[in-house]
């Protein structure tokens, strides 16, 4: 067989989460149409199957905040980081808006989006305790 | 493995803040002690091991050409904070399979010449992007332990309560002063739930060790040793979707391959070096290493069986929260705790009789992983 060449990815134009789709400003997945595992961000290859056949999708704007902290470190005064997981199965690192109800884990949240910044903030339904 | 490794000699500078020394400055005078301690000639050594993060190309070489000690190969091995376990993973392998009898291992980093804040990461990580840092990494996880389990954040303090009491044994510790548990609480917050004497200093700092062969280690006649049973390195495991981070598969998986390998099992140990990089780590690595069931850590630290004159002295040197971590000299310094340990050489803080010793030290934040790498070894005194 002849050896043919490869060609790098250009990742680094396509490295923000935040995109427009049809169903509005979401966080970009990309889905495996050979196995169907999920990923975050814009990938080339699935990380399960490492098949190519591979499409960028928008990922739900709803989830649950599975941990958080308030980073006190780095210059940008007290910032609120979380992991959400995602509806759907995907997890990702998101800044936080907590309001006035505060933080916790296994809080429902939701995307928001103000201008190029997204982040994620709680849900609070009626009926909705915490501690 | 098939051949027997032994640790024969140790050496390492006190970790601290050494704004005038290089990376050379660091490393050439344990390099030196060494060798001597070991009673070896540098003509003696067939290959040099070099974990580091930060120094650069050639560091190595840089320090090793100090002393004349060239011709041979030097490795330099990037894994982060594993970087200098997996030098000693890389030297015991070679030793193991029979291609050098003698081996110099050395780990050593400069974390003051960035002049202080967290460690840089590398910004090709999409989660360094969006502005992960360390703290944060293991604040998550502590929230979601204090959340899962009747762990308060007094247990985190008392992790570092005790690390400090150790450490003040340990002439080689960076912080060597005694703290409360208030002390810690009211500490200036990095990272919820962590307080800043939760968090390892950053620091500088250099160690070595002397790796040889059973027949090597006859021929040059050396003395007590401690014989590495086992030297596991593991490579995290891309999760794509809910990784449960109070249980971080890596050290797991790595703890279970130890134990095979060495023969033994966690009640075995007298002691353990943890990567203790944040007093969260600390509590859920008793249950990785299995010392407890999941989610029971803390009611072991609170009955002091991991301390002096319990089961088993988790971080005699004070750990990474008191001792230091300067990143890629820390594997090697666990090292030099347990070869000191199991040969008694330990001074104050030496365990009566210990036999067995384990260290472990993790590398990396990586988006989607747990840890970059996992390296643990198994000793038993010889």
């Amino acid at each position: 067989m002849t050896a043919t060449p490869s060609f790098p990815v250009a990742d680094l134009e396509s490295d923000d989460l935040l995109g427009d789709f049809p169903e509005g400003r979401r966080l970009a997945g990309t889905r495996c149409g050979d196995c169907g595992q999920t990923m975050i961000g814009t990938r080339v290859v699935c990380s399960s199957c490492v098949g190519q056949n591979v499409a960028r999708v928008a990922l739900p704007g709803t989830g649950v905040l599975y941990s958080y902290t308030r980073l006190h470190v780095g210059g940008q005064g007290v910032r609120a980081l979380g992991y959400v997981d995602l509806d759907g199965g995907v997890r990702t690192l998101a800044d936080l808006r907590e309001g006035d109800a505060g933080l916790w884990p296994d809080a429902r949240v939701e995307l928001g989006v103000d201008g190029d910044d997204w982040f994620f903030t709680p849900v609070i339904q009626q009926g909705d305790s915490h501690d | 493995m098939t051949e027997d490794a032994y640790v024969i000699s140790a050496s390492m500078i006190p970790f601290g803040k050494y704004r005038s020394s290089s990376y050379v400055g660091l490393a050439v005078s344990p390099l030196v002690d060494a060798l001597r301690r070991a009673g070896i000639q540098k003509s003696d050594v067939d290959a040099v091991y070099v974990g580091h993060s930060y120094g650069g190309m050639m560091t190595g070489q840089r320090i090793t050409k100090e002393i004349g000690l060239g011709t041979v190969p030097t490795v330099n091995v990037d894994n982060a904070c594993s970087s200098g376990a997996t030098a000693v993973h890389e030297a015991a392998t070679a030793i193991a399979q029979g291609l050098i009898d003698v081996a110099v291992v050395i780990g050593v980093e400069k974390l003051t010449q960035f002049g202080g804040g967290t460690l840089p990461l590398s910004p090709e990580d999409r989660e360094v992007r969006q502005g992960i840092v360390m703290p944060a990494v293991y604040a998550m996880r502590a929230t979601r332990y204090l959340y899962e389990t009747d762990a308060t954040a007094e247990d985190l303090a008392l992790v570092s309560v005790k690390a400090r009491r150790h450490g003040a044994l340990n002439p080689y510790a960076q912080f060597r002063q005694e703290v409360t548990v208030e002390q810690v609480l009211a500490a200036r917050p990095v990272a919820d739930p962590l307080t800043l004497l939760m968090c390892c200093p950053t620091g500088d700092g250099a160690a070595v060790v002397v790796l040889a062969s059973a027949r090597a280690r006859n021929r040059l006649n050396a003395g007590a040793a401690a014989r590495i049973a086992a030297s596991v390195l593991h490579s995290g495991q891309v999760e794509e979707g809910f990784r449960d981070m109070t249980k971080p598969e890596i050290t797991y998986q790595s703890a279970r391959d130890a134990y095979a390998q060495a023969g033994i099992e966690p009640r075995d140990l007298d002691m353990i070096e943890f990567h203790d990089a944040f007093s969260i780590a600390e509590l859920v690595y008793y249950e990785a290493f299995g010392l407890t069931e999941k989610y029971t850590a803390a009611t072991l630290l609170r009955d002091g069986r991991t301390t002096f004159g319990g089961d088993v002295v988790v971080n005699p040197s004070g750990g990474l929260l008191a001792k230091g971590h300067p990143v890629g000299a820390s594997g090697v310094a666990q090292v030099a705790e347990a070869f000191w340990q199991l040969t008694g050489e330990a001074g104050a803080r030496q365990i009566p009789g210990a036999r067995w010793a384990a260290t472990h030290v993790t590398g990396g934040g990586t988006a989607g992983l747990d840890h970059g790498a996992c390296t643990i070894h198994l000793f038993e005194a010889a």
